[in-house]
């Protein structure tokens, strides 16, 4: 059928059984799954479900009316929109202003004419589905001006951001706070040798070992080139120095495939800790976990530095 | 809508809402019938206890429902009850009340439901 309705969820709201009833029978007809409310209070709660996104509202309803529910539903935070159709008696035209004014998007006498009804739906649908694919390019956008494009780590600007907002937070509540910067053991080498593709198939691993042994909270990003940087809220030095190892560990177990050989590629990485440096800024734990990272490429690479010097009980592989 | 006509049921526009179909028209006048004995049992209280905003909804209630099943004589007497609650007319309202019984009776013989 060319003018068949793809499944929708649409809640109907409406105290008068006989109407509702009709409404149910004839929205179903149409491919609708609906959602029943015979009060203002069950169809706020319906309407906080984010499938509900049309709404057939009676004006007049116990508990709260349609156009009081209208207005709730602007004035709240609710992600996607809600197209609301408000239904009102003939003899009440004044109320047509009063239900739009409310946020209702479009009204419809009682009773209702319902080849009128299924148009002013399918009106509705479009918006919806305008507003969906508004949403969506606005994610697509916001993905490609945080992440970087080959990791899928943060970004730079996006990581940079995030040691700032993590700062402001370890001063606010007085815990500890580590970065991490970490590059690759002879990524030159590898990009020359083998080709930029096998290059970036090893940073793409190298970045799913890095999130794969991080918390869930803790943040990495690209840095730039094979520099990435790894922000660690509640961390102090000494956890960096074991976290930053236990990566390090992970990167050189790995055989990475590409074109048809095995790689082995392993990390240098340099910590700095919040709690461990005076009147601490972004940029002095970028340049203290920076001073780490050259220390451990002094010393040999495939190693854990920290800036200043920490023992931990990954000694053998830490300075 | 044959809101002055004398009978109390246009069927044909009745069943052209449902879409001609009859079992689920019955099914809608089986709850229009329990709906009214329900909401005038309700106003009657409303009545006694001079519930003005009641009346009103109940009379907007009823005259929904019967608009819905098109039946023009129970929505025009639902129409004064409204009236009434909005104007704060108990003497309107308990009219309204005898006419909503009056034409529901009418209705039953119409359809020849006992």
């Amino acid at each position: 059928m060319p003018d068949k309705i793809p499944n929708r969820t649409i809640l109907v709201a409406e105290d008068d059984p006989i109407s509702r009833r009709i409404l149910e029978k004839k929205l179903k007809s149409w491919g609708y799954e609906t959602i029943l409310a015979n009060d203002g209070r069950g169809a706020w709660e319906a309407l906080q479900r984010p499938d509900v996104r049309l709404a057939l509202l009676d004006w007049m309803m116990p508990e709260a009316d349609g156009p009081e529910i209208c207005r709730r539903i602007r004035e709240g935070k609710k992600t996607n929109y809600t197209y609301i159709l408000l239904l009102t008696a003939r003899d009440q035209p004044q109320d047509i202003i009063v239900g739009l004014q409310a946020g209702a998007d479009d009204y419809m006498i009682k009773p209702v004419n319902f080849l009128e009804l299924k148009a002013r739906l399918q009106t509705g649908q479009r918006i919806i589905d305008l507003e969906d694919k508004l949403l969506q390019t606005q994610a697509q956008l916001t993905e490609l001006a945080t992440k970087d494009g080959l990791t899928k780590l943060w970004n730079r600007t996006s990581i940079m951001k995030c040691l700032d907002e993590e700062l402001i937070r370890a001063r606010r509540t007085g815990s500890s706070l580590g970065l991490i910067m970490l590059d690759l053991d002879f990524f030159k080498k590898i990009n020359d040798e083998r080709g930029h593709q096998t290059g970036d198939k090893v940073l793409i691993r190298i970045a799913e070992i890095l999130t794969k042994g991080v918390r869930p909270y803790d943040k990495i990003g690209r840095y730039g080139g094979d520099e990435m940087m790894i922000v660690l809220p509640d961390c102090d030095l000494g956890s960096v120095c074991l976290i930053a190892e236990r990566l390090r560990r992970a990167c050189a177990a790995e055989q990475i495939r590409a074109n048809g050989k095995a790689i082995k590629v392993t990390i240098s990485a340099g910590c700095a800790s919040f709690d461990h440096l005076v009147r601490p800024t972004g940029d002095r734990m970028i340049q203290a976990s920076d001073k780490a990272l050259y220390r451990s490429k002094a010393a040999g690479r495939n190693r854990v530095s920290s800036f200043p010097v920490q023992k931990t009980r990954a000694r053998r592989r830490t300075t | 809508m044959t809101a002055d006509s004398g009978i109390p049921m246009s069927k044909a526009e009745a069943l052209d809402r449902v879409d001609g179909d009859e079992t689920f028209l019955q099914e809608l006048l089986n709850m229009y019938a329990a709906e009214h004995a329900e909401k005038t049992g309700a106003m009657e209280n409303a009545i006694r206890a001079a519930d003005f905003r009641a009346i009103r909804d109940l009379g907007h209630s009823l005259k929904g429902s019967s608009a819905n099943l098109s039946l023009p004589r129970l929505q025009d007497a639902a129409f004064d009850m409204e009236t009434a609650g909005l104007e704060k007319d108990l003497e309107g309202a308990l009219k309204a009340l005898n006419r909503l019984g009056h034409e529901y009776r009418r209705l039953k013989d119409f359809l020849g439901t006992p």
